[in-house]
Order: C-alpha cells, then sequence, then structure tokens
C-alpha cells in the first residue's frame, strides 16, 4: 500500500495528463467517426458542431431545453431539462473540475498552443491582479447570457417583445470551440458569417473574432479561454459538493509559492490562503501540477471520496525538479 | 542604466588605495585583528569539537573549513570571480550561474565585530559591526578578493551600511532593494524586477552572460544541495543523532564553500548520521530536551548559545536562522525553463517563504516556528536576539506569547559576541535546560 501511495506521489501527473488529454481528443472530436458518442450533457466543450464529435456539451443542451414557453418548462416537459441537468451533474461529482483539465478538447486544444509557444521560447504573459479580478466575472455573465436569451425568445419579459430567434443558441454562436472544433474534422462552413439578419450577423460576427482571439490568447496566456468559460463557473456552483477534491492542509505551508508559480491559470490563493481547506477556485482546472511542484509533505492533497490518491511531497518534487531530471538543456535559443 | 555608472565610478575610485586604508595604525589594526580571529576561531573549534565525544567523522571536513578563519589556508575559488553577499535574500543561483563563486560575509567574529564598532554606532547590531570589520580588514574566507558585495535592504542596519562605509570598504556595493512587506502582489513584482536588474548587473561585472543552460544547471545545483540539507534536517526529527552546534557549522559552511563540494560531504555526512540511525547511536537519550534555537542568527566563530545549550544537556534539534534552514529549506519550482520564467521563479523564492523579521506583517514566522515545534517534538525554544538587532527584540514578546498559547516555554536571550556575558548567561540556560527535563519527566510520568 505504501510502495502505490509512494509511486503515485512520485509519478509525473504532467506527462499523464498529456496522454490522457490526447486520448481524450481523440475520443471528443474524432469519436464519431467509429460510432462512439460517450453521452451528451457532459461538463466539457464536446462541441456537436463538429460532426464526428464522441459526446456533447451540457451547455448546448441546456440552451435547447430553456428555449421554451414558461409553460412547458414548469409541466412534464421540465423533467427533461432536469434530467439533464442530473446527467450533467453526475458527471461532474466525479472529477470535479478535473474535466477541465483532463478531458476537455478546448482546453487541451489551449495547452497544445502553449507548448508550441514554448517550445519557440516566446515568454508568457500573466494578468495583473485587479484586471484577473474584473477579468474573472465575466464568465459569470456569460452564464445569465446563455440561461436567460432561450427564455427571452420563447416568452416575453415584462411585457417586452420576444427576442428574434436568431440570438439562438445565445452562446454557442459566439462560442469559439463552435468555430475552431469542426476545422478538426475539415469542416469550414463555421468560418461564415450570417448576413441573414442584424443578430445573426452580430452573432457570427462575434463568433470569428471569439475564435481569432482564442487562437492569438491562448499563444499568450495559458489557458486563455478558460477564464471566460461559463461552463467553468458553472461548475464551480457545484464544485463543493463533488467528489474528486484538492485539499491544502495550511500549517504546513511556507508560502514558498512554487504552486502559484507553476499554476497554468494564476490562481494566486493556493499559495497565500493557508486557512481553507478546499482549495479549488472558480478557475481551477484541476491539473495538479501545484501538488507537483509543492515540496511539503502533505500540505496539498488530491483526494476521491476522502481517500488521498496524490499528496505533495518533498521526494517527488526533488524527482520532478531537482538535478537528476533526464532532460538536459544542450544549447541555448538564443 | 545607472548601477554601472555607478559601478565604473566606484572602479576608478577603487585605482588608488582608499586612505583609510594606507596608514599605519590600519596595519598594524589588521595585524592584531587576524591574530585575535585566529584565537578566537581556534578556540571556538576547541569547544565544538573537543567538549563533545563521538563527533561523525564526516564533521571533520566542517571543522577544517571552520579553521579558515584562522587564516590559515582560505578556500580555493579555482580562479573564480567571487561576489559578496551580505544576507540571506540574495538570489545566489544568479552568481552561480554567472561563473562566480557566491560568498556570504555575514559574520560572526567578536574580533572584526570590534573593528566594526569604531565606526558604527555603539549600538549597532554586533553581526553588522562584524561584516563591517571583516571587510574592512579585507578578512575574507576565500583567496579571491570579491568584486562587489551584494547588499539588501534588509535591515535598517544593513540597509544603511552600505552608504556609510564606503571609505572603509573598496570594494563597490550594490544595494538589492528588498521590499520591506512580501505578501502583495506590488512587493513581488517589485521584487522580480530588481531581482532581474541584478541580473543585468552581476552579467556586467563578471563579464559573463548569464545564458539559460547555465541558470538552468545553477538553480538545478542548488536544489541539490537543498535536498541534501532537508535530508539532514528529516534525520533531526527523531531520535538525536547529530548535535546542533554541528548542524549550524555545516549551513555556515553553505556561506563560503564550493557548493559541490558541501553537497558532497553533507552527502557523505547524511549517510554516515543514517547509518547511526540504524545502528540506534544517538547522541542524547530520551530525557534530554529538544530545543528549537530562532532569533538572530548564530553564525561561526559566536557559537556561544548553542554550545552552552548542549554542554548543559539540551539539544538543539532545529534553527529557525537566516543562517540555517531559512537559507535552504524553501525550494524553487520553474515551470518554463527559459530565463523570462527562471529569473521570477528566483525571485520569488527569496521573497514569499522568507521569515526575516525585517518584513511586516511575518505571520508565516509565527506559524513556521510552530510547524517546527510539531514536527521536531520541541520542548523548549531559545529566542536569541542580538543587542541592536532591533526587529528580532521587537518580534520575540509577539512569538512569546504564540508560544505561550501553543504551550511551549520559551527563554528569550539578549547577547553579543563579547564573551563578557557568558557567566550570566550559563546561569539563565541551565535552569531553562534543567525546568525542562523536570517538566518532561512529569509528563513522562
Amino acid at each position: 500500500m505504501n510502495k502505490i501511495k509512494t509511486y503515485l506521489n512520485n509519478a509525473d501527473v504532467s506527462r499523464f495528463r498529456f496522454w490522457v488529454q490526447i486520448f481524450t481528443f481523440v475520443l471528443f472530436v474524432y469519436g464519431g467517426y467509429w460510432g462512439i458518442t460517450i453521452a451528451q450533457n457532459l461538463p466539457i466543450f464536446a462541441c456537436p458542431y463538429d460532426h464526428a464529435t464522441g459526446g456533447t456539451c451540457f451547455l448546448i443542451s441546456l440552451q435547447h431545453q430553456l428555449h421554451t414557453t414558461w409553460d412547458t418548462l414548469f409541466s412534464v416537459r421540465g423533467f427533461a431539462l432536469l434530467t439533464a441537468f442530473g446527467t450533467f451533474l453526475l458527471f461532474f461529482f466525479f472529477l470535479n473540475k478535473a474535466w477541465c483539465g483532463f478531458i476537455c478538447p478546448v482546453g487541451t486544444l489551449q495547452d497544445w498552443i502553449t507548448k508550441f509557444r514554448k517550445s519557440i521560447g516566446v515568454r508568457f504573459s500573466r494578468y495583473e491582479e485587479t484586471t484577473f479580478k474584473y477579468l474573472k466575472v465575466i464568465k459569470y455573465l456569460f452564464l445569465i447570457w446563455l440561461l436567460i436569451v432561450p427564455l427571452a425568445i420563447a416568452n416575453s419579459f415584462f411585457g417586452l417583445p420576444h427576442m428574434s430567434h436568431d440570438w439562438f443558441p445565445p452562446f454557442c454562436t459566439i462560442c469559439p470551440a463552435r468555430v475552431i472544433m469542426p476545422l478538426f474534422t475539415g469542416d469550414v462552413s463555421q468560418l461564415a458569417i450570417d448576413f441573414s439578419s442584424t443578430p445573426a450577423l452580430i452573432m457570427t460576427t462575434l463568433g470569428i473574432l471569439a475564435a481569432a482571439l482564442f487562437i492569438v490568447g491562448s499563444f499568450v496566456k495559458k489557458r486563455f479561454f478558460c477564464l471566460f468559460c461559463p461552463m467553468s463557473a458553472l461548475q464551480f456552483l457545484f464544485s463543493k459538493i463533488a467528489f474528486l477534491r484538492l485539499n491544502k492542509y495550511g500549517d504546513k505551508c511556507t508560502k514558498c509559492g512554487n504552486c502559484y508559480r507553476v499554476c497554468d491559470v494564476g490562481i494566486k490563493e493556493i499559495a497565500d490562503d493557508v486557512i481553507s481547506k478546499n482549495i479549488v477556485k472558480d478557475d481551477c482546472m484541476m491539473c495538479f501540477k501545484c501538488v507537483e511542484a509543492c515540496p511539503e509533505d502533505g500540505c496539498l492533497e488530491v483526494a476521491m471520496f476522502k481517500i488521498p490518491i496524490l499528496t505533495a511531497s518533498e521526494n517527488g518534487f526533488f524527482k520532478r525538479y531537482g538535478a537528476d531530471e533526464q532532460k538536459e538543456i544542450t544549447d541555448d535559443p538564443k | 542604466m545607472d548601477f554601472l555608472k555607478d559601478t565604473e565610478l566606484m572602479s576608478k575610485r577603487r585605482l588608488p588605495m582608499i586612505q583609510s586604508k594606507t596608514t599605519d595604525r590600519y596595519q598594524r589594526m589588521k595585524k592584531t585583528s587576524s591574530i585575535h580571529l585566529a584565537m578566537e576561531t581556534k578556540k571556538s573549534l576547541k569547544e565544538i569539537v573537543e567538549d563533545f565525544p563521538n563527533n561523525p567523522e564526516s564533521m571533520d571536513y566542517f571543522y577544517k573549513l571552520a579553521s579558515v578563519f584562522a587564516g590559515e589556508e582560505k578556500i580555493n575559488t579555482n580562479g573564480k570571480k567571487v561576489i559578496a553577499t551580505t544576507c540571506v535574500q540574495v538570489p545566489t543561483e544568479l552568481i552561480l550561474a554567472a561563473d562566480a563563486h557566491p560568498l556570504r560575509l555575514c559574520g560572526g567574529a567578536y574580533a572584526t565585530d570590534q573593528i566594526g564598532s569604531e565606526y558604527l554606532p555603539a549600538k549597532t547590531c554586533p553581526l553588522v559591526k562584524s561584516t563591517l570589520g571583516l571587510m574592512h580588514l579585507d578578512l575574507y574566507q576565500v583567496d579571491e578578493k570579491p568584486l562587489a558585495v551584494v547588499n539588501p535592504t534588509t535591515c535598517d542596519q544593513k540597509r544603511k551600511l552600505g552608504e556609510v562605509s564606503t571609505d572603509l570598504v573598496d570594494i563597490p556595493y550594490y544595494t538589492l532593494e528588498l521590499p520591506p512587506t512580501k505578501d502583495s502582489e506590488e512587493a513581488r513584482i517589485y521584487w522580480q524586477k530588481v531581482v532581474k536588474k541584478f541580473s543585468k548587473y552581476i552579467e556586467h561585472i563578471t563579464g559573463n552572460k548569464i545564458t539559460r543552460g547555465k541558470l538552468k544547471k545553477s538553480i538545478k545545483s542548488v536544489l541539490e544541495a537543498q535536498r541534501e540539507y532537508r535530508k539532514f534536517y528529516n534525520l533531526r526529527k527523531g531520535k538525536p543523532v547529530i548535535w546542533g552546534k554541528d548542524a549550524i557549522l555545516i549551513t555556515n559552511a553553505y556561506f563560503y564553500d564550493n557548493i559541490e563540494r558541501w553537497i558532497s560531504n553533507v552527502k557523505q555526512l547524511n549517510a554516515e548520521l543514517e547509518e547511526k540511525v540504524e545502528a540506534e547511536n544517538y547522541i542524547a537519550n530520551n530525557r534530554s530536551p529538544r530545543i528549537l534555537l530562532t532569533g538572530s542568527p548564530s553564525i561561526f566563530p559566536n557559537l556561544k548559545i548553542p554550545i552552552l545549550t548542549e554542554t548543559l544537556g539540551g539539544v538543539i534539534v532545529a534553527e529557525e536562522f537566516c543562517s540555517t534552514s531559512r537559507m535552504l529549506y524553501d525550494t524553487v519550482a520553474v515551470d518554463e525553463w527559459y530565463i523570462y520564467d527562471m529569473i521570477p521563479a528566483l525571485a520569488d523564492r527569496y521573497l514569499k517563504p522568507c521569515t526575516c523579521p525585517n518584513f511586516t506583517p511575518n505571520k508565516d514566522r509565527e506559524r513556521r516556528l510552530l510547524e517546527m515545534i510539531k514536527e521536531f517534538s520541541i520542548d523548549g525554544v531559545i529566542y536569541q536576539s542580538f543587542a541592536g538587532c532591533q526587529l528580532f527584540d521587537m518580534e520575540s514578546r509577539k512569538i512569546g506569547k504564540v508560544l505561550e498559547k501553543n504551550g511551549t516555554a520559551m527563554l528569550s536571550i539578549e547577547t553579543d559576541y563579547s564573551p563578557e556575558d557568558h557567566g550570566q548567561i550559563s546561569t539563565r540556560l541551565e535552569a531553562f535546560v534543567e525546568s525542562l527535563k523536570t517538566r518532561k519527566h512529569i509528563e513522562r510520568k
């Protein structure tokens, strides 16, 4: 038992994650070619605009289910929404936000862009603390937007006229995944701008802009889009009751800041908060790089059903960051 | 950049020897102080080596190394340029990456403390005075004279030292602007910029470029040193196999020794200690109180308090000093092994986990001490503050309260480098150690 524990604590989690990401990327982007459909209502951006997708994103079902009149929403049909939501939660509870770090193909894509940037030695940028604080809010605004607009299309709010159906689906049309993911199967149709009506024009243009911003943004900033992802916002609302946890035992923390330095999404609390035990924040994608970089035995811990599966350890840290690392730098790029 | 201009001015100025060093008096002072220093070193070493039986064989290297202050044989830097530092917050990795030899000057000698007293106010901390004396008399531990002294703006006395002693020291000072606080993001960003600028200075003054490969290598070799240090640190959590006075000497050696040599010797020592643990060959029994030392740092040859404590029956199992754990415990993790990420990572490591009382707030020191007390099963804490070391003195009451709440006994001692208070301190320490013994005895029953 102890051997397994040591093995896990010394493991190169990032490499494991890299391979899992490749596997899940192929599964969710090309799965359809082999007739694979994992499930609907998944807590990841498995985009159905990609005709070969191996599953679908919960946000698209959510928007469709909400695109209904109040009467139907509160009738038997409302159950459809509840079951979809229940399925989403069931999936989510098992892996918590590790869906983002390990499985989401859009997240994987950003990690690959980061890898490319790294390979050519271009430095990354970080947001300033205050900017970060404001930008964080955007994902919640997107979430509210995608919850309200479908209802406003089907219903009248406060006697106002119904919104045009061309706003629908309100998030998908501006989601960069809608434009980019189909490209992987050679489908360029989503690059089109729809001139049929003003809302359609606005939405498709925004979609193209978002896609362009996605590529440029994730080149300079690690996990650029995740900061704005409404799925991440929705997940976080239920994160506190999920089974997979990232715990911090603050007494053991020396605030060396290693965890914050390696954090791709820039969560400062991971280093500075020495009080909270549950350290999963709304931007966390549970990639566990922080646990890898923590040199204090048992300070950070990943637990499933309260059973620790990966614990920060001194040995593990030195194994990963210490001198006997195999990959040595041979030449200087500059 | 402005510092380049300063350094050039300094190097021009240093060509004609500075005036204070040309006098006969200076020569006499240098001669007598060297003799005093040698005597002090030998006396301290004698106490360390001879008063304690069964010292580990691997300690011989460190005993020999410490005798460098006796002036017999200086540390060979293999022709490398030397950059001196005066505090724990200087990123030594950068100095190593520029193929230079880092040398921490923080002095512990009473002989040079007396020289410093001539030029600094009477109530100055002995460590600062001793450091100044050492620089003024050129009594460096290495064979090569340093190119510059990197002086971080930590406590008031160190901060001002560079400015008020330019006529006494003939090597240029480089002021490393350390922020007075460390928790805010602003301080962190500021310090990263300071360290970046410092790396340029190192490149300039050594004439060697800090490349990606070299910096990565130096970070890894410091990490290797830390891995060995941590192994040593962890060994002391169990039943004692090594005295605290030896532990302090080992970390002191890191001030001036060649890093690779230091690593291999600590490795050897760790192996020997592991054997001792296996053979249950302990230096003290269960009744000896386990003591944690904190406060102003004990630096060789001033090991007055540790030696006294241990001859009186206590065992120092841990120190929370900038000359020991604060210097070597916390590590660097770099995400992208390029200069653009390595330098900020280094900056973070030297700022964020530092528990120096010059930072305010310094809540981390309380947390660190409490954690150490738990990890090392500490029976009592000895809080050393040097006369004139205001910051540690000011924090002592706060720390005392925290420890009291935790149920840990603490003895606060104000001392300096002079041997005069030996008797008085010995009495107090004896009473403290005895009370801890009694308490332990009662608790065991």
